[in-house]
């Protein structure tokens, strides 16, 4: 169930995704943030098992905590992605695999990205992604609305467009629209 | 082939013939020799800085105020490698909290945690962590200042010193302290309290914990290091 779509824009990166969460043919929750901000930087988008997906951010905050502390600089949106998956990754091998599929996407001193990941651990960049139920059909928008040169506000509005688009047709979507943009770092932030 | 009588010398030394464990008077004799170390707290805020011993010139000296989480840091006096294992355990301790309760940790529970790994240190025949810690945040009851010692003692105050001449810098510290100080003024005791420790200028380093969003932050070192070529 679920739609969540994320966006690499010339000035950041954006995230939208709907409100619903299902209990079978049920709507459990017509209020459910499926975007989480790890931090200033970094935000994640879940589809798949709540509790899941949960997890994997919390223990992901607290790696690049510490590892922010630890080295005096915080992790790339790369290096997060990879911390994610390995998570995901370590799941699968002990048969007990997360059922999720996140969007990381951020930004860093190198610029801005968005990467998918999913429960066997692979990652994936990508300019554009969609992930859960409606992404078939989000998909179709973003095809025909993203080009390289878009700005985030005009991501915002491509990634509402596509999210709405997908809960008009997919039961498993709905409820509203969660978005959040986060602006590239300026040169004096990056020190 | 002797037994390990109550007088035989091959037993391992915990106990010194007065009752004290050795290995911990020997730790807190090598905090003795380190950085002189102070920390100061009032009701709006809490200081903790530390003396920087200068290296060759083209050697960058070791950093002694440490960022333990957004609301909390520490400093510490003693061998700077047993310093910086304390520190990333009080990281980690900090973050598990987090994970498990979605809160910042509160600085007694810091505290707490540091005496327990030290006190470990003391019943095994090991060697004891030679660093006394000054640990300073903010948490639900306010602003907080601690000293946790080798032997995993740990107290609760408004003023500390540790390391060379602590209680000299102790006395400078008790005598000048009122309790609604600015952060400058503090600022300014602890440099003083230091000097007269020390019997020179030093270069410090030192971190500020306020109630502000913040909550601790390193101040930029003075250019005292810098201005050397």
């Amino acid at each position: 169930m679920t739609t969540i779509v994320g966006i690499r824009t010339k000035d950041g990166v954006v995230l939208g995704s709907d409100k619903r969460a299902s209990k079978g043919f049920f709507i459990g929750s017509k209020i459910v943030q499926k975007i989480a901000k790890v931090d200033e930087t970094l935000a994640v988008a879940i589809a798949g098992q709540l509790s899941d997906a949960e997890y994997i951010v919390k223990v992901a905050k607290a790696e690049r905590r510490l590892m922010e502390l630890r080295r005096g600089f915080s992790l790339t949106v790369r290096e997060s992605a990879r911390l994610i998956a390995n998570i995901a990754y370590s799941g699968l091998r002990n048969y007990q695999p997360y059922y999720v599929e996140l969007l990381v996407a951020g930004v860093d001193r190198h610029g801005s990205y968005v990467y998918s990941a999913d429960m066997s651990g692979a990652i994936t960049e990508e300019d554009f992604a969609s992930s859960g139920s409606g992404s078939p059909i989000a998909y179709g928008v973003l095809e025909s609305l993203y080009t390289k040169e878009v700005t985030n506000q005009q991501a915002k509005e491509i990634a509402s467009r596509a999210v709405a688009a997908a809960m008009e047709r997919d039961p498993g979507s709905g409820n509203g629209i969660d978005l959040l943009a986060i602006p590239n770092l300026t040169e004096e932030v990056t020190t | 082939m002797s037994e390990s009588s109550p007088h035989s010398n091959n037993r391992f030394p915990f106990y010194g013939p007065q009752g004290r464990l050795v290995l911990v008077d020997s730790a807190l004799e090598a905090v003795s020799r380190g950085s002189t170390t102070i920390g100061i707290r009032t009701a709006k805020f809490a200081m903790i800085s530390s003396q920087i011993k200068p290296t060759h010139p083209l050697i960058e000296p070791s950093e002694k105020i440490f960022s333990i989480d957004f609301h909390a840091g520490a400093t510490g006096s003693g061998y700077i490698g047993d310093i910086l294992q304390l520190i990333d355990t009080l990281r980690l301790e900090a973050q598990r909290h987090r994970l498990t309760y979605e809160t910042p940790i509160d600085i007694d529970s810091l505290a707490k945690h540091l005496s327990t790994f030290l006190h470990n240190y003391t019943t095994y025949a090991v060697r004891p962590q030679a660093a006394s810690i000054i640990l300073s945040g903010i948490d639900q009851t306010g602003i907080q200042l601690y000293q946790v010692d080798p032997s995993g003692t740990f107290f609760r105050g408004s003023g500390f010193a540790i390391g060379q001449s602590s209680e000299t810098a102790l006395d400078v510290i008790t005598k000048e302290y009122s309790a609604d100080m600015t952060q400058e003024q503090a600022i300014n005791l602890g440099k003083k309290a230091i000097e007269k420790a020390l019997g020179e200028v030093p270069i410090v380093e030192t971190g500020i914990v306020t109630h502000k969003e913040d909550g601790f932050h390193k101040l930029p070192l003075e250019k005292a290091l810098s201005s050397k070529p």
